[in-house]
């Protein structure tokens, strides 16, 4: 069922990199400066070499040869003093660069829309942050400088070869053809190769992370067998994603090591009968010889770091995509929402012209009030179908007027389309027919940060962020003074464990941090919420994970904090909905009953069997 | 190539970690050693290539002889074939080597730790074990694939050496002294640069698994907000790690200008000495290339070296944790000579000593609990998870075997967790069973919905650890998959606490006729649940204080603060809701903000726990003892003590 988030094309990631590349135009400049002078003076050796040998063979003095010798030394020294800042230069600027690329990424995949998240499940996104980020790093880290240098020094390399002898620099050249053809074969297998046996390498990992986290119900279920099965079957994919990639390099390999010996070969032999011929001297064939050694090593890299750059292309290309759906409309970049949100004192003037745009004469997201003095505009649902999957809707016609300041309780069935309906309407999805609007204007139209202080919703997933209790409760407002968080946590009765946790509110919890049962972790949420404050609440099964007596009384507690605000419950204890001021039973994609629960349980339909069987009432 | 996973890979030696890593080796000395052999040649290879090149420029060119040159010519191309057929064949048995070390220690891990079962969590953190497949592995197979490199830089070393001193014993003995020195002065360097790198991995560790958070909690933060605090913090973290890396970065642009150095001073040395031999007639201009040569070559033998010692370190860290993991024993010790289990039922299929808890055979029982120990507690003792003194058709749990335990009683709690796969198997890992039998079950598992919505139907695969399925799908998935698994006695933890109190009913209603003639213990809070039960055994703070039927024992104002959850009691008693007398006033507020319901009846001190003592729970053990069949009438505690 789930959809990958989109990739980049190519030309997007081009069109990215060379945006990149000009950001930082002086750092970049610098360092390939510098590394073309270190490639330069680490060329003077071989040449000084060739002439000592040549020298020698000439006969000459101990002087020369001195001279000769503290010329190379002092090539040597400057080499690697160039090399020195060339690097420096270049690890800090991919340092710079992949931090922000990965802020960027992070950046969208805070704006991106939860309905696509949710789509595609966190798993894909996870992959992008971890490992896509984490290859990226290594591209930018390793693969992008050590190509550049690669290529720098090559090509200098060359140049130098040809300033020794035009003639004793041809023969290298044979080694070209066999190179070229079989680093485009290898490439063109390598990346999908290197991604299967990274996927099928994390099968691995997460087939052992199920066994022992599942430990009990292993033992249990008595799983034993089937685990041992799972796992030698991913190592048996794993193996065999291993032996493609092997059998790749089976081939590349040794192609390309008999690639670099055949030019110094060529080179001797080429050289030699030159000399012989007297066409070339000794010294420019010693020369030759070890600068077409020399260029062994940086061709070598270059060609192994290039399925590096392939894998941190591909990276980059997953991370760029997740931008390439639509992000949620924010007032912070949305010159519209930000203007809108000018307006809101009154004037409606600007409003006008684009509420043509909306539908069924409904106000725009402009001129919608913001009321500030806590009386919460009607939330209304007309005609509301949705479906997840084309043509099959869960939701089949839903007209419900929530009143402000009321308590709703939404009971039904499993599937029934509670909790997509409360979703429609905290605004999180947008309806396919029918609207869901507040105070006249559509939800969704709303920027994201407006929406939420108009509609919040809290779900029964529980997830505690790494960080301090109040960080985690702070999150909707971050300027939020202690004594705040501390009326919040109180609020949904948590203030007195929190303060026995070991450093109180400082304490550091979620992954990696003290652990907090679910239960305190839903506490957390409704504290949030309470911070949050908005005019209208979904709860969704926002306390299901609390010892339910403890959930009643956290419920009215937190009723008091709430007075007056609208609030729609989906929950699965009765208890909630008989505190309720109405009670809507949703049954198949619809309201089937709808009222105060005295009068359903007087009704005596679906609910008062419910209610009866709760009290062992037959 | 060996075939990989092995069908076998052997009992494990875990006495230390060294001796971990040796049974390794000897599990696979045969590639260990072919890849030696092939790793000398590669290396012989292109140590002989100078002394090659040496030759070629002597013998062809300095005498002009076309014969020589080409014979030389032909001995390096050959040295080159070989160097690269040799290479790859190295390269093909480090692979198998590293796979076979890295894969065997995967199957010796998940084979221990299903052996272990759920003493492994206990004992270890999980996480530990994830380590191992994560990065420990790979570290074993490093410190396998190594030894071809390792065997031919010794052999290559040793040839190049002979080859130094027979030609110039001065310049034999500088290069040879020369090199490990080079290596070792760059060794120190090596640590700051790994401390700092370490540093910074740890950090871009800690920041993934920021984005990771950000990512779980992607959902919450769409609810309520906090975007872009996350975004100012996640780029603070990033900082932080650019920071680190720029101390990286110093420290590494200084290695590297050294690798450049330190060599490349030797190298000149090396040339300037050879070249005042070479005036003087002692070496030859072409054996002063080949030393030149045979400088630069020394390095590679030498650092693969010191890289053998640090995998070698780093394979006995990893081996460390594996044998940590393969040392811990079962918690509960097998019994040496088991008793046989009765094939038939007597009336009381599970006694439980400790609480009074008698559990009548082919009966549905629901066991309310209140208090501690907690109903996951006592369910473990049961199910002999725990240590305890209970007796299964008569026999005490621990004489019995483990495994005979697990086939007949089934403990399913809250913890249960799905696998990855397809549902068919998840619900059937015996796959023995056909679609109609499935489909009975999922649907006293109230999940036929579950099953119209997945796109394959049975055949569709589930995500690791059932996350592509809702919590309280998931929950009804484990419900169906331990009706299915049909035990003697099947022993269910809260089976419905994330499902809606519709659905709960629908479970309720079927349960008993799913499992009619087998016996079913719910321990559950649900009135919903307890309303079917044949029996409902209320069992407070330890000991049995109630039985009888839900109607029945709805009377009891204890009970009743359990399963209705102070539904029309607003105090339903001091010992039931401490937090309810422990913030008075907020409650006083909450009932003023909500200002519906809750206007039912306050017991005085919600007596009905407090008088129950030792005594009166022994009396009613007695009571219930004697009469296994567990007539319908409630016993009360309070009646007792009155």
């Amino acid at each position: 069922m789930t959809v990958q988030l989109p990739v980049a094309t190519p030309a997007q990631v081009r069109r990215y990199a060379r945006t990149l590349a000009r950001r930082h135009p002086k750092a970049l400049a610098t360092a390939l400066v510098l590394h073309a002078l270190a490639a330069i003076a680490g060329l003077g050796a071989p040449r000084l070499l060739g002439n000592l040998v040549q020298a020698v063979q000439d006969g000459t003095t101990r002087v020369t040869v001195d001279k000769v010798a503290l010329a190379i030394a002092a090539f040597v020294i400057g080499q690697s003093v160039l090399t020195r800042f060339a690097r420096l230069v270049s690890f800090r600027l991919g340092e710079r660069v992949l931090a922000e690329l990965r802020e960027e990424f992070v950046r969208r995949v805070l704006a991106l829309p939860l309905s696509t998240v949710e789509r595609a499940g966190t798993g894909d996104l996870l992959t992008r942050t971890s490992r896509d980020v984490d290859a990226l790093a290594r591209t930018v880290r390793f693969a992008v400088p050590e190509t550049l240098i690669a290529l720098v020094t090559t090509v200098l390399t060359l140049g130098a070869l040809a300033l020794v002898g035009p003639l004793v620099a041809l023969p290298c050249l044979i080694a070209v053809p066999i190179l070229w053809a079989s680093t485009r074969w290898y490439l063109r297998r390598a990346t999908a190769g290197y991604l299967r046996e990274n996927a099928a390498y994390s099968d691995v990992n997460e087939g052992l992370a199920e066994t022992v986290e599942g430990a009990r119900t292993v033992e249990a279920m008595r799983l034993a067998r089937q685990r041992i099965r799972r796992t030698d079957g991913d190592i048996g994919r794993s193996f065999a994603a291993e032996r493609y990639t092997l059998w790749l390099r089976s081939v590349w390999f040794p192609a390309a090591e008999v690639s670099y010996v055949i030019p110094v070969v060529a080179t001797l032999l080429v050289g030699g009968l030159l000399y012989t011929h007297g066409m070339a001297s000794l010294g420019q064939v010693t020369a030759a010889t070890l600068y077409v050694q020399q260029l062994i090593d940086p061709v070598d890299r270059l060609l192994s770091w290039l399925d590096e750059l392939q894998v941190g292309g591909a990276s980059l290309a997953r991370l760029l995509g997740v931008s390439a759906g639509s992000a949620e409309p924010r007032s912070a970049d949305d010159p519209d929402g930000v203007r809108s949100a000018a307006d809101s004192a009154g004037s409606a003037g600007s409003a006008e012209a684009r509420s043509a745009d909306d539908s069924d004469g409904a106000r725009s997201a402009a001129d919608y009030p913001r009321a500030g003095a806590g009386v919460a505009p009607a939330l209304v649902a007309t005609g509301v179908h949705y479906s997840y999957v084309d043509g099959r809707d869960v939701l089949r016609g839903i007209d419900l007027t929530v009143r402000p300041g009321e308590r709703l309780a939404m009971v039904g069935p499993s599937g029934a389309g509670k909790s997509t309906l409360g979703r429609l309407l905290a605004g999180i999805h947008p309806p396919r027919a029918g609207s869901v609007t507040i105070g006249g204007v559509p939800l969704v139209s709303l920027p994201l940060d407006r929406r939420r202080r108009e509609v919040a919703l809290v779900t029964q997933e529980h997830h505690v962020f790494v960080g301090t209790v109040a960080d985690n409760v702070s999150l909707p407002r971050p300027d939020a003074t202690e004594a705040e968080v501390r009326a919040a946590l109180r609020a949904v009765d948590a203030l007195g464990w929190a303060d026995a946790l070991p450093d109180g509110l400082g304490t550091l919890v979620g992954s990696g941090g003290t652990e907090l049962s679910a239960a305190q972790a839903q506490q957390l949420a409704l504290a949030r919420l309470v911070l949050a404050d908005p005019h209208t609440l979904v709860l969704d099964e926002a306390t299901s994970l609390i010892d339910p007596r403890a959930a009643r009384h956290l419920e009215r507690s937190l009723g008091a904090v709430l007075a007056g605000r609208t609030v729609i419950a989906i929950a699965h204890r009765l208890h909630t909905a008989h505190d309720a001021d109405r009670v809507a039973v949703v049954a198949d994609g619809r309201i089937v009953e709808l009222g105060p629960h005295a009068d359903l349980v007087a009704a005596g339909g679906d609910y008062a069997a419910l209610w009866d069987s709760w009290h062992g009432r037959h | 190539m060996r075939r990989l996973p092995l069908a076998d890979p052997g009992i494990p030696v875990h006495r230390s970690p060294a001796a971990y890593l040796r049974w390794l080796v000897r599990k696979q000395a045969g590639t260990i050693l072919v890849a030696m052999c092939f790793g000398i040649a590669w290396m012989l290879a292109q140590a002989l290539m100078p002394a090659a090149i040496g030759q070629a420029i002597d013998a062809g060119l300095g005498h002009r002889d076309t014969r020589a040159l080409l014979d030389w010519a032909t001995v390096l191309f050959g040295l080159g074939v070989v160097q690269a057929a040799a290479g790859v064949m190295r390269h093909r048995l480090a692979v198998s080597n590293f796979l076979t070390a890295a894969y065997r220690t995967v199957q010796v891990v998940t084979r221990h730790s299903v052996r272990l079962g759920a003493t492994l969590p206990k004992r270890v953190a999980t996480g530990e074990v994830v380590t191992v497949g994560a990065t420990d592995i790979a570290q074993l197979g490093n410190a396998l694939d190594i030894s071809g490199r390792l065997a031919g830089s010794v052999v290559s070393f040793v040839t190049v050496a002979i080859i130094l001193l027979a030609t110039s014993v001065p310049l034999g003995l500088l290069v040879l002294i020369g090199v490990p020195v080079l290596v070792l002065a760059i060794g120190p360097m090596l640590k700051p640069l790994h401390r700092r790198q370490q540093a910074q991995r740890e950090l871009a560790g800690d920041l993934t698994t920021y984005a990771n958070d950000i990512v779980h909690g992607l959902r919450v933060l769409r609810g309520v907000g906090g975007e872009e605090v996350f975004a100012r913090r996640y780029a603070t973290r990033s900082q932080r790690v650019r920071a680190a890396g720029y101390r990286v970065a110093g420290v590494e642009s200084t290695l590297d200008a050294t690798q450049i150095l330190l060599p490349g001073v030797f190298v000149v040395l090396v040339t300037w000495l050879g070249a005042r031999f070479a005036l003087t007639g002692v070496i030859s201009p072409g054996q002063l290339v080949a030393f030149y040569g045979y400088a630069a070559f020394l390095v590679q033998p030498l650092s693969t070296l010191t890289e053998a010692a640090d995998n070698l370190t780093r394979g006995l860290v990893a081996a460390r944790r594996v044998v940590r993991i393969l040392d811990i024993e079962p918690e509960l010790p097998e019994p040496e000579t088991p008793d046989p289990v009765p094939d038939e039922p007597g009336e009381v299929e599970l006694a439980d000593a400790a609480s009074g808890v008698r559990i009548a055979a082919g009966s549905l029982t629901v066991l309310v609990v209140s208090g501690q120990p907690s109903a996951a507690r006592l369910a473990d003792r049961l199910g002999r998870y725990t240590a305890g003194s209970v007796l299964f058709r008569g026999v005490p749990l621990d004489r019995l075997p483990t495994a005979e335990v697990r086939r007949r009683i089934l403990v399913s709690d809250t913890g249960s967790r799905l696998f990855a796969g397809p549902l068919r198997a998840e619900l059937d890992p015996s796959g023995a069973l056909g679609d109609e039998r499935i489909l009975a079950a999922l649907g006293a598992a109230s999940g036929a919905d579950i099953l119209a919505g997945l796109p394959d139907g049975l055949d569709t695969a589930i995500e690791e650890r059932g996350r592509s399925v809702s919590g309280g799908q998931q929950q009804r998935l484990v419900l169906a998959r331990a009706l299915l698994a049909d035990p003697d006695v099947l022993i269910l933890v809260e089976p419905t606490s994330a499902v809606d109190a519709h659905t709960e009913a629908r479970i309720a209603a079927r349960l008993a006729e799913f499992r009619t003639g087998r016996t079913t213990v719910v321990l559950t809070e649900s009135p919903l649940l307890a309303d079917r039960a044949d029996t409902v055994l209320f069992v407070s703070d330890g000991v049995l204080a109630a039985a009888g039927s839900h109607a029945e024992l709805l009377a009891d104002p204890a009970y009743r603060a359990v399963v209705l959850r102070g539904e029309d009691d607003d105090r339903p008693g001091a010992a039931a809701d401490p937090v309810a007398d422990a913030d008075a006033d907020a409650d006083a507020d909450a009932d003023a903000g909500v200002g519906v319901g809750a206007a039912g009846r306050r017991p005085g001190a919600a007596g009905a726990g407090a008088g129950r003592s030792g005594t009166a729970a022994e009396e009613r053990i007695g009571a219930v003892a004697g009469d296994p069949t567990l007539p319908a009438e409630p016993r009360r505690a309070a009646e007792v003590t009155e």
